[in-house]
């Protein structure tokens, strides 16, 4: 008489659950490459903190080779999840994504990462189809599955940009760079002004985009310091 | 995405006016973000009906007797009923979970899916008497709505669950372990319930599970895993006291079940 369970099925099941851990092993050693040259990264990133404006070239240009060999590490992520569906393994490499993606943003915002069809100028906001540019992957797929930038990814390092920027609003100061506290000031007003128009159910999004307005304050905190004691460069004014 | 960049001279800008000039940018994911949350929420609400609709299915056939026969036209003809809205309810939601979105939307259909495949293999066991494949399994779904077999493998673990309760209800009320007995080349061969349930606790105690722990299936493998082994000692211990207190038992004697769903249909 046939058993109860036909072999098969559990053959089969197993063989699936070893291709997926074979993807899974694949992505993780190739995130752990991507999360060192993230540190590297951002080590050379936050010398903007200490350093002028003026003399943040070097920094932009070691940044941004440094940024290229992320670049490397996502094309082979991309590789490697080809034919596996994208949003099945998305959570193993949504951090290090975002944190890629706020690296090249902050460095756009600084001025580095041009490129071919991208003009790099200070105070920048690169878009999330530039940043697919710059990483050679495809953003907000809807009709294909494969490896991509969600919407959602751009939107949490652009938190994380903001972030940065509260932080370097502070230390432009201490550098005796007033200027730079106004042109922040201003670049997060408007994304502040753009994310209030967003939809945000109780989602991680939501949770930290709620972040944004004590950043907003903090900067304006320190605008307010600078023009009470008339150290606001009058618009226009030299640099 | 023209209106997104910002130069230098910004703090002029302002004089201009007060307008973000990433709102263009914005008001694009505003749309996207919002028929993502829109799809979420209808996919979310069909794997709740579906759920409720499948633990309805279950129920009514616990209700049935017998092994390896037709289901008893009156269960049948209700859960056709439930099926066919299930079927409408899913056809519905087919173009929110086609393509990329299948597993995007993953963790809001499991749920229904899961208690779905309870249903539906348990509706095949009493039926058969075998575990339903998962090319079955996968049939019994309308077009577009595509299968897992995480989802497939945690619906058969709460299918033992269910063969549990049928066992001993059916040990309770009628005095002995479903089963059913058929020739094969001459050779009558018998087998119970028991012999199947423990077939399948063989099959998923050999799988190697390991590789999942943490992640999707692997949150909830070990979990079901316990639960079913339980279920499996459950059975063996009510046949072992139907075999040494079976002449002494009063008709509709239930054993203890801590998670009891049905009372027992009569006694004295």
């Amino acid at each position: 008489m046939a058993n109860m369970v036909d072999p098969k099925i559990f053959e089969s099941l197993q063989a699936k659950i070893d291709e997926d851990q074979h993807v899974r092993d694949d992505i993780r050693t190739i995130l752990q490459s991507l999360e060192r040259q993230g540190r590297s990264v951002q080590s050379i990133l936050s010398r903007a903190h200490s350093t002028p404006a003026a003399h943040l070239q070097p920094a932009l240009d070691a940044a941004k080779e440094a940024i290229a060999e992320e670049v490397t590490s996502i094309g082979k992520l991309s590789e490697a999840t080809v034919g596996s569906p994208y949003y099945k393994y998305n959570g193993l490499w949504m951090r290090d994504v975002q944190n890629v993606v706020f690296a090249i943003l902050f460095c756009g915002w600084l001025g580095g990462m041009g490129e071919e069809g991208i003009v790099a100028e200070p105070g920048k906001l690169l878009t999330i189809e530039e940043v697919g540019q710059i990483l050679n992957v495809p953003v907000n797929l809807k009709d294909q599955d494969a490896f991509h930038i969600t919407i959602e990814e751009y939107l949490q390092s652009l938190i994380t940009l903001i972030e940065e920027l509260a932080r370097l609003a502070i230390n432009s100061v201490t550098l005796g760079d007033y200027q730079r506290p106004l042109h922040i000031s201003h670049f997060v007003k408007d994304l502040h002004a753009g994310f209030q128009i967003l939809n945000l159910k109780n989602d991680s999004l939501r949770r930290r985009s709620d972040s944004i307005k004590y950043n907003v304050k903090k900067i304006e905190d320190i605008v307010y310091d600078l023009s009470l004691r008339n150290l606001v460069p009058k618009a226009g004014g030299a640099l | 995405m023209p209106g997104v960049k910002r130069s230098r001279d910004g703090a002029e800008k302002e004089s201009e006016g007060d307008a973000s000039p990433f709102m263009p940018m914005f008001e694009t994911f505003r749309d996207e973000l919002d028929q993502h949350h829109d799809r979420r929420e209808r996919i979310i609400k069909t794997s709740r009906d579906v759920t409720a609709a499948s633990k309805k299915i279950i129920f009514a056939l616990q209700r049935v007797r017998t092994l390896k026969s037709n289901i008893p036209a009156k269960i049948a003809s209700e859960n056709q009923q439930r099926a066919t809205t299930m079927h409408v309810q899913l056809a519905a939601i087919a173009t929110d979970l086609t393509g990329i979105n299948v597993w995007r939307y993953q963790r809001q259909i499991s749920g229904g899916i899961q208690e779905y495949m309870e249903a539906v293999t348990f509706d095949h066991y009493l039926k058969h008497q075998t575990l339903m494949t998962f090319p079955e399994a996968s049939a019994t779904l309308p077009d577009g709505i595509e299968l897992t077999s995480d989802d497939y493998m945690l619906g058969i673990f709460d299918l033992v669950g269910e063969l549990m309760r049928f066992a001993i209800t059916t040990m309770a009320t009628t005095g002995s372990l479903p089963g059913s007995s058929a020739e094969v080349n001459g050779d009558v061969t018998a087998r119970d319930i028991l012999m199947d349930m423990r077939e399948l606790r063989m099959s998923f105690q050999a799988l190697d599970t390991a590789s999942c722990g943490g992640t999707g299936l692997g949150r909830d493998v070990e979990k079901k895993m316990e639960v079913m082994k339980t279920c499996v000692e459950k059975v063996e211990a009510a046949v072992y006291g139907m075999i040494i207190r079976g002449r002494e038992r009063p008709k509709g004697w239930v054993p203890d079940l801590t998670d009891d769903r049905q009372a027992p249909l009569e006694s004295y």
